[in-house]
């Protein structure tokens, strides 16, 4: 009884991680550029089918895909934001609309783009399938490894944002885009940069997860649904938040399919989802009129 | 002659020594009409398919089973003397379009006869237009919903749901297993296939301990394993599809859930299955409607034709297609015309052999004939391990409990 509570807060809490990874990006972009990446699932995808790729010929294991499918993301973002976003004004209400339809169109890019490369059939890596076993409870070592890589792409992104001086600059942008150009900074710059490491982020956890999760050149728009919910429910480009609202996802998903079943798991997700958007509109860690 | 020119010629011949064995191996329709080179009007044969977007690859194989059909009928004269002519479009999976496309192959096209789009789905979206036209249709439809007699015009030619696990069970109560867990996606065809399970586990002395349903887009099973393995299932199965069933895998490994025996629908009959899985898929089993070892009528001739036209095996989309436009075709030649009620009645009247098993069906067009097969997964090749008169190797059972 108390094993079995133990392997499901466990399980509960690696999920989360998971979850976590695959919402870091579209946390970032968000926070500081008030972009909502629709693609951002089929960036997920498209690194994690880099990765299978990279195994199936290379045999190169996901966590060495995961800086290449990082690395690939980070340009393909780049070109994203230089060739596309910085193109479209994004003041206004109508600004987040276009830069909306324009993510939206990309994500049909990108997946048809992945479609022609590797067809559309599930694709997956067995790696890490293992468990570490403490007495009766066992530790999936894959959940385990993407969990951690979760919390230190995490760890990485708040230093960098709060240690350094382009992550300071970040900071000044998300605040004031204005602001920060008057004060000499080169925000188009910045706003690459940030599109291009969240792009970067969601490639890196696409190459980890797709040895968990099985993916299909479609599976992004489900992924990038899901990933939105998590920002949402953390405050949108709240990182604590973000982590807090992952593993609340997380357990009560695993502790709902446990005592209540499976069916019901999904809808209590989002039975949380829609309770914490009633009471706490801004989300659990966000700021009220933070726009 | 050159070096170039005998090779050709003797691609030639080779081709023509196989269409020329297909065509005298395939006797169901009595003997071939010497080949005369067909003339005239095509008949026209309509369909549409998922030829593109995520449920397309076993789309683009049933239309390669179409295509290796219409080839060997119009070598072997065509129909009515006269050739057939395939009018297919792609609705992309989408029920809509399918129903847009069905019209203009009916009423822009003017197609004689018609084959179903993929899968039950879009059949039900197109059967009461197709239905109203009064032109048969073969269905590669395996939920029985559509030929229960409402539909007189829809003919079933695949495997019914119910029917798909039989071998499976069989085999689990061979071996004496007695309980079993059952996970099952919530989607229509899934359900069908456990209400087939349920009724056939009662029927074979086999307890069910454990039955739960889970969402189509669960990525996460561990909590849904661990309570199946906490009742210690004999067995454990799942009405799934691919990706759920290498999840539920997954889970079982990781998080050391035993059981003697795994079973799975849809899944393990991919190759992606082993791809995605690698050694936790073996010893895993899967169901299929087909293998391109059984000894069916004409079946090495398909396997051959199939690998010449397309370099690869068929699959079990593809040999249900192949089969069903050739009975079609049969009963085209029985009847001697375009008369769609009494070419209707002739193919339920038919009970032949095919590639794909024996093919017949009830009063109302539902298919009673074919049956299935279990595989399993063996040292990275799929195995056919049940019904034993088909084996191409015994089954490993029990599975090792995991290292």
């Amino acid at each position: 009884m108390i094993a079995t509570f133990v392997a499901l807060l466990i399980l509960g809490l690696l999920w989360g991680g998971v979850y976590l990874l695959m919402a870091e990006g579209l946390n970032l972009i968000y926070g500081v550029m008030k972009v909502v990446n629709l693609a951002h699932g089929d960036f997920i995808v498209l690194g994690g089918l880099v990765a299978f790729s990279l195994f199936g010929v290379f045999h190169i294991t996901p966590l060495l895909s995961f800086p290449l499918a990082a690395l690939l993301l980070f340009g393909i973002g780049a070109l994203v934001q230089v060739g596309v976003l910085e193109r479209i004004t994004v003041t206004g209400p109508e600004g987040e609309l276009r830069t909306l339809l324009a993510t939206f169109g990309l994500s049909y890019v990108v997946a048809n783009a992945s479609f022609l490369l590797w067809g559309s059939q599930f694709q997956s890596i067995p790696y890490m399938q293992g468990a570490l076993q403490f007495g009766a409870v066992a530790v999936p070592e894959g959940l385990l490894v993407s969990s951690l890589c979760a919390f230190a792409v995490a760890l990485l992104v708040h230093l960098w944002l709060t240690a350094t001086m382009t992550g300071r600059s970040v900071h000044a942008t998300a605040q004031s885009s204005l602001g920060a150009a008057a004060c000499g900074l080169n925000v188009r710059r910045i706003r690459m940069v940030t599109f291009a490491i969240g792009s970067a982020m969601a490639g890196g956890a696409g190459a980890l997860v797709i040895a968990l999760i099985p993916f299909q050149t479609s599976s992004g728009g489900d992924l990038t649904v899901q990933a939105f919910t998590l920002i949402a429910l953390g405050g949108l480009g709240n990182y604590l938040g973000a982590w807090l609202a992952a593993e609340l996802l997380g357990l009560t998903e695993v502790f709902t399919q446990y005592y209540f079943g499976s069916d019901a798991a999904s809808a209590v997700v989002y039975a949380v989802f829609i309770g914490v958007l009633v009471f706490r509109p801004q989300g659990l860690l966000g700021r009220a009129g933070r726009v | 002659m050159t070096r170039k020119d005998t090779t050709r010629a003797f691609a030639w011949a080779g081709r023509f020594a196989v269409t020329a064995l297909a065509a005298l191996t395939f006797v169901a329709g009595g003997a071939p009409a010497a080949a005369a080179a067909p003339s005239g009007k095509p008949i026209k044969i309509g369909l549409s398919l998922t030829l593109t977007g995520p449920y397309s690859p076993p789309a683009v194989f049933e239309l390669q089973g179409y295509e290796l059909a219409a080839k060997e009928i119009n070598a072997s004269g065509g129909l009515l003397g006269r050739p057939v002519e395939l009018v297919k479009y792609d609705d992309q999976g989408n029920p809509s379009t399918a129903v847009q496309l069905y019209q203009k192959l009916l009423t822009d096209d003017h197609v004689n006869l018609l084959l179903s789009p993929f899968e039950t789905d879009l059949t039900s979206a197109v059967a009461p237009i197709v239905n109203r036209a009064k032109v048969v249709m073969m269905c590669l439809a395996a939920n029985p919903g559509a030929f229960r007699g409402q539909y007189p015009y829809l003919i079933q030619a695949m495997t019914l749901t119910s029917r798909y696990m039989v071998p499976a069970i069989d085999l689990a109560a061979a071996k004496g297993y007695k309980t079993m867990a059952l996970l099952v996606q919530n989607t229509q065809f899934p359900q069908d296939l456990a209400k087939g399970i349920r009724k056939e586990a009662a029927r074979k002395g086999i307890k069910i301990v454990f039955d739960q349903d889970y969402a189509p887009n669960t990525t996460d099973f561990s909590a849904l394993v661990l309570k199946a393995g906490a009742t210690h299932p004999d067995v454990i199965f799942g009405a799934t599809y691919l990706a759920d069933a290498e999840g539920i895998m997954r889970a079982a490994k990781a998080q050391n859930v035993n059981a003697k025996m795994y079973v799975f629908s849809i899944g393990p009959v991919e190759p992606q299955f082993y791809t995605g899985l690698g050694p936790v898929a073996e010893g895993v089993f899967g169901t299929t409607l087909y293998f391109h070892t059984l000894k069916t009528n004409g079946n090495t001739e398909f396997v051959k034709g199939f690998q010449g036209m397309f370099h690869r095996l068929p699959d079990y989309h593809a040999a249900v297609a192949y089969a069903s436009l050739k009975i079609l075709a049969n009963a085209v030649k029985k009847v001697g015309s375009l008369d769609e009620a009494k070419i209707r009645d002739a193919i339920l009247n038919t009970s032949v052999g095919t590639v794909a098993g024996h093919f017949q069906v009830s009063k109302t067009g539902m298919q009673i004939g074919y049956s299935s097969y279990a595989l399993q997964w063996q040292h990275g090749q799929q195995q056919l391990v049940w019904p034993k008169a088909f084996q191409t190797t015994a089954p490993m059972l029990p599975h090792p409990a995991w290292k």
